[in-house]
């Protein structure tokens, strides 16, 4: 233990900077490919719950399809597999589009559920004072779904933040990559990865707070009214 | 297209080489499922025992697991523990870090489960003269079980898809097996669409059985105590 120690005292100060800063890419990949399944999920659920049924079989089989395959493998496909085509995205946009698109059939899944929580005669309420489908979904539907599907979308923010290490193997430039590049030249792989743990704790933890918190204010709420 | 031709002439040889692949896969999902459940099932018995030190030490485990990546749990185990003098396989490492990682999460599911069966359960076994021991083990947990299985099902469909990683420690599942393959016919796009796909297969068929196991769960246990509402 006291090794260990020694061992920090050497190295944080090197050590320290260059994994922040990689974390800092880490946060990026993650709001990137966060705002991508963001609005594919939006459109998948409202596309699955539309009455147009070829639009219905797309998403449902876009969202089976994506929930059955590794996104390690997704990222693969678009990294490796696109290159034969000729599409060559660099590590890091390859790995956005991939856990932007992998993400978004967990999101429409979500939004869905979101969307059936609200109860049928909202929507037959609006449709009868005039409003359009869509606006009654924009104005109506859609700012009710939102509480519901606030405390999983941050759940699903948090996961996709941990998942961005999957990355690394494709060698994006995040926080796990320099924390293996670290790890191989300083030969002191158990220090270099606790804590670049720490690092990825730090920044998981307050999210996870703070949902907790939102989930117990939203089922009291609910309990009363 | 040459692009359906080179998959059609080499797949023979990729399958020879995937399938049994795809069966150290399932091992390795297997094997830290198992450990999940033990690791699991103790958290969360573990938590039910109001000996506070306990509690911290638990849910701390819990949350430090839930809040870093597997991978770098996985590095930890394979690469970092050779510090010390304890040296893993790639597959030792693989089922212990999914599985210890995956225990944390079904310690959640698994409390939540307890908990959800009402407390004059409880209450009425030991009136009846069972031990708290006996009372869990024969009132509480096969209540709790209904409430149980659907997310421990969806956590082994989940698990199956992250044994993926492993690969990143050399332990040689399919992932692991697509990339050697990858590296000798420089066919990426082929092989790992095929890669996809067989995950694709396995998870569609793991999902089959798992709702069926939840259809035949449930009505043997229709009572309905507990259950609480999915919406």
């Amino acid at each position: 233990m006291s090794e260990m120690v020694a061992v920090y005292e050497e190295h944080l100060a090197q050590w320290l900077p260059q994994l922040i800063e990689a974390a800092v890419n880490t946060v990026r990949m993650t709001a990137l490919a966060f705002v991508l399944a963001f609005v594919v999920g939006l459109l998948l659920a409202l596309a699955k719950l539309s009455p147009i049924a070829p639009l219905r079989l797309f998403a449902t089989g876009y969202i089976e399809v994506m929930r059955g395959i590794p996104s390690l493998a997704i990222l693969f496909l678009i990294y490796f597999g696109l290159a034969d085509f000729g599409l060559i995205f660099d590590a890091f946009p390859a790995a956005v589009i991939g856990f932007g698109l992998s993400g978004a059939a967990y999101m429409a899944e979500i939004f869905r559920a979101g969307i059936l929580s609200i109860h049928g005669g909202q929507m037959e309420a609006a449709l009868t004072v005039g409003m359009t489908p869509l606006s009654a979904m924009r104005w109506v539907i859609m700012p009710q779904a939102l509480r519901v599907v606030l405390p999983p979308l941050a759940n699903f923010g948090i996961a996709l933040l941990k998942d961005t290490s999957v990355a690394s193997i494709i060698s994006a430039p995040e926080l796990m990559l320099r924390a293996r590049d670290l790890a191989s030249s300083s030969f002191l792989p158990m220090e270099v990865f606790l804590l670049a743990a720490a690092i990825y704790l730090v920044m998981s933890l307050p999210i996870a707070f703070l949902t907790r918190r939102l989930e117990a204010r939203f089922s009291r709420g609910q309990a009363h009214g | 297209m040459l692009f359906w031709e080179r998959l059609w002439e080499n797949l023979p040889y990729f399958l020879d080489v995937l399938i049994p692949a795809a069966g150290m896969t399932v091992r390795i999902a297997a094997g830290a499922f198992v450990l999940a459940i033990v690791v699991g099932l103790l958290l969360a018995l573990l938590q039910t025992v109001r000996v506070s030190i306990i509690t911290v030490v638990v849910r701390t485990y819990i949350e430090i697991i839930r809040g870093t990546p597997v991978l770098a749990q996985l590095f930890i185990l394979y690469f970092g523990l050779t510090e010390v003098g304890i040296r893993f396989t790639p597959v030792q490492a693989a089922i212990l870090g999914l599985g210890c990682n995956g225990g944390a999460y079904l310690a959640e599911v698994f409390r939540a489960g307890i908990q959800s069966i009402h407390a004059g359960q409880m209450e009425a076994a030991l009136t009846v003269g069972m031990t708290p021991m006996s009372a869990m083990r024969y009132v509480i947990l096969p209540q709790a079980l209904n409430v149980v299985v659907p997310p421990t099902t969806n956590y082994s469909i989940a698990l199956l898809k992250d044994t993926a990683i492993v690969s990143a420690v050399a332990a040689p599942e399919i992932m692991f097996k697509a990339r050697n393959l990858v590296m000798e016919t420089y066919l990426s796009a082929q092989i790992y669409l095929l890669v996809a796909l067989m995950y694709l297969v396995m998870s569609l068929i793991l999902a089959y059985v798992s709702r069926r196991l939840e259809r035949r769960l449930a009505i043997s246990g229709a009572s309905g105590m507990g259950r609480p509402s999915t919406a």
